[in-house]
């Protein structure tokens, strides 16, 4: 062994310490460049929807939000906006919890159907519904013509049908962990002292769910709010501030008054954030009890199964048929009118130019996406500059604000120098990218969670430089969040509709916005074949990010909520 | 098995503050080639601190550590020949046993086939032969141990640094595991430090112990010294239980080699080995409770004893133990292999006998 005897690491000359410099100063390198891209790719387009709503050509003005207040086309969006909101928020709460009640509390062979039914629709993109809905109970609608009934689609209940279908499984997944964070033996002792099965709902689950309860609430109401698709296809002539702010910049090129729009959009949002972030936190008993532990199942009076059930029932039945009619539809001629099998929709070659679009921005976006996700998380965890929080808050702004919000950003924003981007495919790829890194950025904390900081110590203490640990040591670890943020970001893109239909270059059509057109025109046959294989690619990402999650426990699914 | 040859560390008034807490006030000490040297202390001490700063993942805000009569205060980890065993043992969880502890070797872009005969020999030191394919998570507390131990052990350290490293195993494993890890420093003659907050484990691991209490050396010494000559309050109760006695040193008869102290309960005659010691000395009597012999009380003065009564006792079997009160004063008095020999009961009145070699510390005149 003598020969091996290692060479001193201890060398005094000039480009060792200059490594040693740089190896020390790298991570706020990294700070200062991923600090730069917020800035510009987040921070810079919001500002300017806010700069654009209060500045017109004579400089500084607050004539553009006397506009909205003065004319009732405005201000009744606005209105109209929260109504559909307040009211997908009730219906979800109730059919959330009804679903949920029973997949935690239920007779066992009914929760994983009932699971199964209200977690579908995360397997398609929100505007899916809309679609089904148009070919169900359209002018020609099946069930129309079935039953001879005249029901309208284009209108409230319409709009609100779609939404409570679209937003189920976000309202599912937040109910159902609070009730799981619900002691059982808490209700078990309550039944024990002789409460009825409605007592103890009523005195003990919903009194310890309420504060979950209300949260949940809150983010359903945030996120059909700014839900863009749905009210464009199925508002009629209901005015929505999400689509009128597309309408103002399509039809008006009126970027002083969409800006404005969005600021009101945002509003609501920012307010529910504080409530949620401030007001809200820490309250709530459920967090603290844990996990429930595995107990006999409690069996249920009938009289608490059975509404609930029977709220479950139409709502699982219409969830059904939606994928149904909309795999039917792609495989038919004129769906309703003429149900002869046909495979055009299918081969539509648009619709097949418009899912590889999709398919290369997605890709890029969730390449880009994981890295930036990465790297955001790495330096956050483990970076000793200042402003840490201020850049995960950023980091994660990005999946709070509305997305054609940050569409109306992004186009005021790009659309002259220094960053000329319009019309091109970056565009695109840069706003999926950090719209949704929340989800990359926080998969990739909770691995380094996992991971002591005595691991890169050690590295080091073995030779590493700061290179080599990162690259060797870091990367290979944090290899599971990489792949999941990647996923995910991929689907999300894939799905997005909101903020890229501002981004599109004519000639230039994303699967997402294909779809959206077709429908609006009532091709419901390619709208259907698009969506079709939309949710075939979503549903493969799904299965992946299952596996990940089945082997590293790593699940951004539920990070997601 | 050969290492490079063991080194001198030297550290040199190190002082470390974070913010306005100060944590080392001035640490000095040298540690000699081969030897284990022990930082111990009660937790929030400073010991994991110094260790960081020696190991280079702290700097020091000021005093230099000099190893091998080079200045290494200012090298990055990876640039200093000191290796370190961390507590969680910061394994690498995607790499096999073999890959974790010939991380170093590779950074050192050490041929493979040198690499895969220097790790069997690493783990068949650890006692982990046939276990290089083995993934992290599938090994025990003990055998991670092992391999942190291997994965340091690999580069050939001049220094070894051990961070509480058995505080995550159970009781039976630390004993086991504690012996391991003597034997194979002293087979390899590797200086090393070991940190715990251990008293007994640095009294039976250590060729000297480093004492730190409030961010200031309190002793460095053996085992022995610790023991049986500590410097002051704090040590003398840092290791077993003690009993202080007060007294005033009454005369010094350096042609006996005696010295006379008076306490309250009477003059007392120890050996004069302390040369410090002088007459008019306030000092305090640091008395272990098993070196103190206990006898019936006959009435009678005789050296070096007082009366008192048994206030309670315990037999465990190999050592009798009892608290005997001496006016406002009690005394814990431990009788090993008391089979076969006089118990004492509740209230008894007994004679307790302080022995000769009494360690006496001066106290400071105010």
């Amino acid at each position: 062994m003598a020969e091996l005897v290692m060479g001193s690491i201890v060398r005094k000359n000039w480009w060792y310490r200059l490594r040693a410099f740089i190896n020390a100063n790298l991570i706020n390198l990294f700070a200062g460049g991923l600090f730069a891209l917020l800035a510009v790719f987040l921070l810079y387009p919001i500002a300017s929807v806010l700069v654009f709503s209060l500045w017109g050509d004579q400089g500084f003005t607050l004539d553009f939000y006397a506009e909205f207040f003065k004319y009732e086309f405005y201000y009744w969006s606005f209105l109209n906006t929260l109504i559909l909101g307040l009211a997908t928020m009730i219906i979800l709460l109730v059919v959330g919890f009804c679903f949920a009640y029973l997949t935690t509390r239920g007779p066992l062979w009914i929760r994983k159907p009932l699971k199964m039914i209200a977690l579908l629709p995360l397997a398609a993109p929100p505007y899916i519904f809309s679609i089904s809905l148009i070919t169900l109970f359209g002018k020609n609608g099946m069930i129309n013509n079935l039953l001879h009934l005249n029901f309208n689609i284009y209108s409230w209940t319409g709009v609100i049908a779609a939404q409570v279908l679209a937003f189920l499984p976000l309202s599912y997944m937040m109910i159902e962990n609070v009730l799981n964070a619900v002691n059982p033996s808490l209700e078990e002792s309550a039944s024990d002292m002789g409460a009825s099965e409605f007592r103890i709902m009523r005195s003990i689950t919903i009194p310890l769910a309420a504060p979950g309860l209300l949260k949940a609430a809150l983010l359903v109401f945030v996120m059909t709010i700014a839900e863009f698709g749905n009210p464009a296809i199925l508002g009629g002539r209901t005015p929505f501030l999400a689509p009128d702010t597309y309408l103002m910049i399509t039809g008006e090129a009126d970027f002083n008054m969409a800006s404005v729009l969005s600021v009101v959009l945002i509003a609501p949002c920012i307010l529910i954030f504080i409530l949620h972030n401030f007001v809200l936190a820490g309250k709530g008993y459920t967090t603290i009890v844990g996990k429930p532990t595995a107990t006999e199942l409690r069996p249920i009076d009938p009289a608490i199964k059975l509404p609930f059930l029977i709220v479950c029932i139409p709502v699982t039945i219409l969830v059904l048929l939606s994928f149904g009619v909309i795999v039917f539809g792609s495989f038919v001629k004129i769906v309703g009118v003429d149900n002869t099998f046909v495979i055009d929709h299918m081969l539509n070659t648009q619709s097949n130019l418009a899912i590889w679009n999709s398919f290369k921005v997605s890709l890029g976006a969730g390449l880009f996406g994981a890295v930036v996700g990465t790297l955001l998380a790495y330096v956050i965890m483990r970076g000793k500059f200042p402003g840490r929080h201020l850049m995960e808050m950023l980091a994660l702004s990005g999946f709070a604000l509305p997305g054609t919000v940050i569409g109306v950003g992004y186009i005021i924003a790009f659309n002259r120098p220094p960053f000329l981007l319009t019309g091109t495919i970056w565009i695109i790829i840069l706003n999926c990218v950090f719209r949704f890194l929340a989800v990359g950025v926080e998969a990739g904390i909770s691995k380094l969670h996992q991971i002591s900081v005595e691991i890169e110590e050690a590295s080091a203490d073995l030779g590493a430089d700061f290179l080599t640990v990162f690259f060797k040591v870091i990367l290979p670890i944090m290899f599971s969040a990489f792949v999941a943020g990647f996923i995910y970001t991929f689907m999300t893109t894939m799905m997005s509709l909101s903020s890229v239909i501002f981004l599109v270059a004519p000639g230039f059509d994303l699967a997402s916005v294909y779809i959206f057109l077709t429908a609006q025109l009532g091709e419901l046959g390619v709208a259907s074949a698009t969506t079709v294989k939309v949710i075939a690619i979503v549903a493969v990402s799904m299965a992946l990010l299952k596996v990940i999650a089945k082997k590293t426990g790593l699940d951004v699914q539920k990070q997601g909520v | 098995m050969e290492t490079s040859k063991p080194a001198m560390l030297e550290l040199q008034g190190i002082h470390k503050s974070f913010g306005s807490v100060d944590v080392l006030k001035g640490i000095s000490a040298q540690i000699a080639k081969g030897e284990l040297l022990t930082f111990v202390g009660p937790s929030g001490c400073g010991k994991t601190t110094l260790l960081r700063i020696v190991g280079g993942f702290t700097s020091a805000t000021s005093g230099r550590v000099i190893l091998d009569g080079e200045d290494i205060s200012n090298l990055p980890p990876n640039m200093r020949n000191t290796k370190m065993v961390f507590q969680s043992y910061a394994l690498f969880p995607h790499m096999t046993v073999a890959k974790n502890v010939g991380f170093g070797l590779k950074l050192q872009k050490w041929p493979q086939k040198k690499i895969e005969t220097r790790v069997e020999e690493l783990l068949a030191l650890v006692h982990l032969e046939g276990l290089g394919h083995r993934s992290i998570d599938r090994l025990s507390g003990g055998q991670q141990q092992r391999v942190a131990l291997a994965r340091a052990l690999a580069l050939e350290p001049k220094v070894l640094l051990l961070d509480e490293p058995l505080s995550n195993l159970d009781a039976n494993l630390r004993v086991v595991m504690r012996e391991e890890i003597r034997n194979i420093q002293e087979r390899l003659q590797v200086t090393t430090i070991f940190v715990t907050h251990d008293q007994y484990e640095a009294m039976s691991i250590s060729d000297r112990l480093l004492v730190l209490h409030q961010g200031v050396i309190q002793q460095i010494g053996s085992p022995v010294d610790i023991y049986e000559r500590p410097a002051n309050e704090f040590i003398a109760g840092f290791v077993g239980y003690v009993n202080f006695l007060e007294g005033q040193v009454d005369s010094v008869q350096n042609g006996c080699d005696s010295v006379w102290i008076s306490t309250e309960f009477g003059r007392v005659e120890l050996d004069h080995h302390q040369k410090d010691i002088a007459k008019g000395d306030n000092v305090l009597m640091v008395i272990r409770p098993e070196t103190v012999t206990l006898s019936p009380w006959n009435g009678d003065e005789s050296q070096n004893s007082f009366h008192g009564t048994v206030q309670s006792q315990m037999y465990a079997g190999n050592l009798a133990k009892y608290t005997v009160k001496f006016g406002q004063k009690e005394m814990v008095i431990d009788h090993y292999n008391p089979m076969g020999s006089r118990k004492y009961g509740k209230s008894e009145k007994v004679k307790v006998t302080i022995p000769r070699n009494v360690h006496v510390l001066k106290r400071k005149t105010d």
